[in-house]
């Protein structure tokens, strides 16, 4: 659904996006994680036709970015990072005005405006002044009118910032719903557990390009998430000092931590290492009751990634 | 109706100065038509007939309107756009199925309307000549079409600086020093120019002498009371001056709203 190949955008000299490139199945929820002043907005404001790329393609649906704008904002829904509103208007008057931006009209247009309050769950406060409502109750308004003209593509650049924890569990929720329903989403964040929980796919972004994960990797698989190679956590009943002592004798195998009944431990090798492992735990008597592959969280991974000149 | 035009009136009215201004500008045209009037009717010192009273007032009027309306539309205008930025809803817009004519239009129709709202609420005022004669239906109508076009050019190109900035207070600043460079700087390009030049009769006088004042909303508006058949060429060639800064205000703006996304 959307392509984006060597992507090339600079500002006064100062390069924003310097060939980066992603593609984004149809119906795929796809995160973008990187520092401030990765390229993540400048990507996005690309996408949603604010920005014309210096080089590079960019196609959503197969339609190029630059060619054609009207058709890309009739595809496409975008919510910056810093939300404009209008706040001397009413809720109802916000969702009519920008129906009628998006040229929808008649019966269409009441039905997009009551399910844009039902969405919102703003239908109560239809005549309340933008200004009276909270920053949460706005930022679902906001949804509430990037998705009133159905676009098949969410653009989100940090939809999450400045929400309380229960807000964002509803924006979690909204965006998986949506993501369920067919739309394909792109979205921005620095709250990387939000990603994790929501997100398909994650792509990684520094300094306007492409980033990689210590396996070389640019898009990190969030669903299922991907399991690190060659570590293993064993848990079993009883004591953890006899499975130390057996899977330390084991060639190959290193213990790493042991912690209560769980031990993390090293396998030099492939997978027929870890079947070995395995047997040999059990034939030791041991009662093993978990055996499997820790995966990092999205957030360990970004530390490795990026957290190298940080503290 | 363009979407923009609605939402542009409807905000209008809601602010304060929704009526306070229009309250204040017929307030004090109205205490500078009633200065007119005693000035001319009583201080003179000699007997004046009702139609010398009507020519006064009209013109006292017509000047004063002109001059308040030229103070109020950079505050209609410059901050049209700079609003949008301020409060980040232009990339609502830009990214909405609205042209960027489409923008032009509402902003430049919802200052315009504000203006002729001004205009017309001042017309009672200006007509009161007619009470004592010596001005007719043509002077009016010429007045306010002339006053229309120069208010019209001041906003296209308040939109434009409007564009051009993030600032409103920028904005509108700039132009402020449009409307003071064409009212008074114009007049003094003219004067120097005319006594280097030497040229004092404006019959024999070179069009490039001539030329600063074709900018000045002024000498613009002093040219619309020439009788019908001297309209040309002075106060054709204002009307063009003044069309061509509208058409070049909006061409510029249009180039700075297409690329206006990268300002969000």
């Amino acid at each position: 659904m959307i392509h984006i190949e060597q992507i090339r955008k600079s500002y006064n000299g100062t390069r924003g996006l310097d060939s980066f490139s992603l593609r984004i199945g149809a119906g795929e929820l796809c995160g973008l994680v990187g520092p401030n002043g990765a390229g993540k907005t400048t990507l996005i404001k690309i996408l949603a036709t604010l920005l014309p790329p210096d080089g590079g393609q960019a196609t959503v649906a197969g339609i190029d970015v630059t060619q054609n704008r009207a058709a890309i904002k009739a595809l496409v829904g975008y919510m910056p990072d810093q939300p404009g509103l209008y706040q001397d208007m009413r809720v109802k008057e916000f969702l009519e005005f920008f129906a009628d931006a998006f040229r929808i009209s008649g019966a269409r247009r009441s039905d997009a405006v009551d399910h844009g309050l039902q969405r919102s769950g703003l239908a109560e406060r239809s005549a309340a002044f933008v200004e009276e409502l909270s920053f949460g109750m706005k930022q679902r308004l906001l949804l509430a009118k990037t998705l009133l003209h159905e676009p098949k593509v969410l653009l989100l650049d940090e939809p999450a910032t400045g929400l309380d924890p229960l807000a964002r569990i509803d924006l979690r929720q909204r965006l998986r719903e949506l993501s369920n329903q067919g739309l394909t989403i792109l979205v921005s964040s620095h709250i990387l557990a939000d990603l994790e929980e929501i997100c398909d796919r994650v792509a990684l972004i520094s300094e306007g390009r492409n980033a990689v994960d210590a396996s070389g990797q640019s898009v990190l698989e969030m669903q299922p998430a991907k399991p690190q190679a060659a570590m293993y956590e064993i848990e079993v009943l009883g004591e953890i000092q006899p499975a130390v002592a057996v899977v330390g004798s084991i060639a190959g195998v290193r213990v790493l931590q042991s912690e209560g009944q769980a031990l993390l431990v090293e396998i030099a090798g492939g997978p027929s290492n870890a079947a070995a492992l395995l047997r040999a735990v059990v034939g030791s008597g041991l009662d093993v009751v978990r055996f499997e592959r820790p995966s990092l969280t999205l957030e360990q991974r970004y530390r490795q990634i990026f957290g190298g000149g940080r503290q | 109706m363009n979407p923009m035009v609605r939402k542009e009136l409807r905000q209008r009215m809601r602010e304060r100065k929704g009526w306070i201004l229009p309250s204040l500008y017929l307030f004090v045209l109205s205490a500078i038509t009633v200065l007119a009037y005693y000035g001319v009717a009583f201080t003179s010192g000699q007997e004046v007939q009702g139609f010398q009273v009507g020519v006064a007032l009209f013109f006292a009027a017509a000047y004063a309107q002109l001059c308040l309306l030229l103070l109020l539309v950079p505050i209609f205008s410059a901050a049209a756009l700079t609003i949008e930025k301020e409060q980040r809803t232009l990339a609502g817009l830009l990214t909405s199925l609205l042209r960027a004519a489409d923008i032009w239009w509402g902003k430049f129709v919802a200052s315009l309307l504000f203006v002729l709202l001004l205009l017309v609420a001042g017309l009672p005022v200006v007509s009161a000549a007619f009470a004592f004669g010596g001005i007719g239906p043509w002077e009016v109508f010429m007045m306010t079409l002339t006053t229309l076009l120069i208010l019209a050019s001041i906003s296209a190109c308040g939109l434009y600086w409007s564009s051009a900035f993030r600032r409103s207070v920028h904005a509108t600043a700039v132009t402020y020093v449009t409307v003071v460079a064409l009212t008074v700087v114009t007049f003094v390009v003219f004067f120097i120019t005319e006594s280097l030049r030497g040229a004092h009769d404006w019959s024999t006088m070179p069009a490039s002498v001539k030329v600063p004042l074709y900018f000045n909303p002024i000498f613009f508006l002093t040219m619309a009371f020439a009788p019908p058949r001297e309209l040309y060429p002075e106060w054709g060639a204002c009307a063009a001056v003044y069309l061509a800064i509208a058409l070049l205000s909006v061409l510029l703006t249009l180039h700075n709203l297409r690329r206006a996304g990268e300002g969000t």
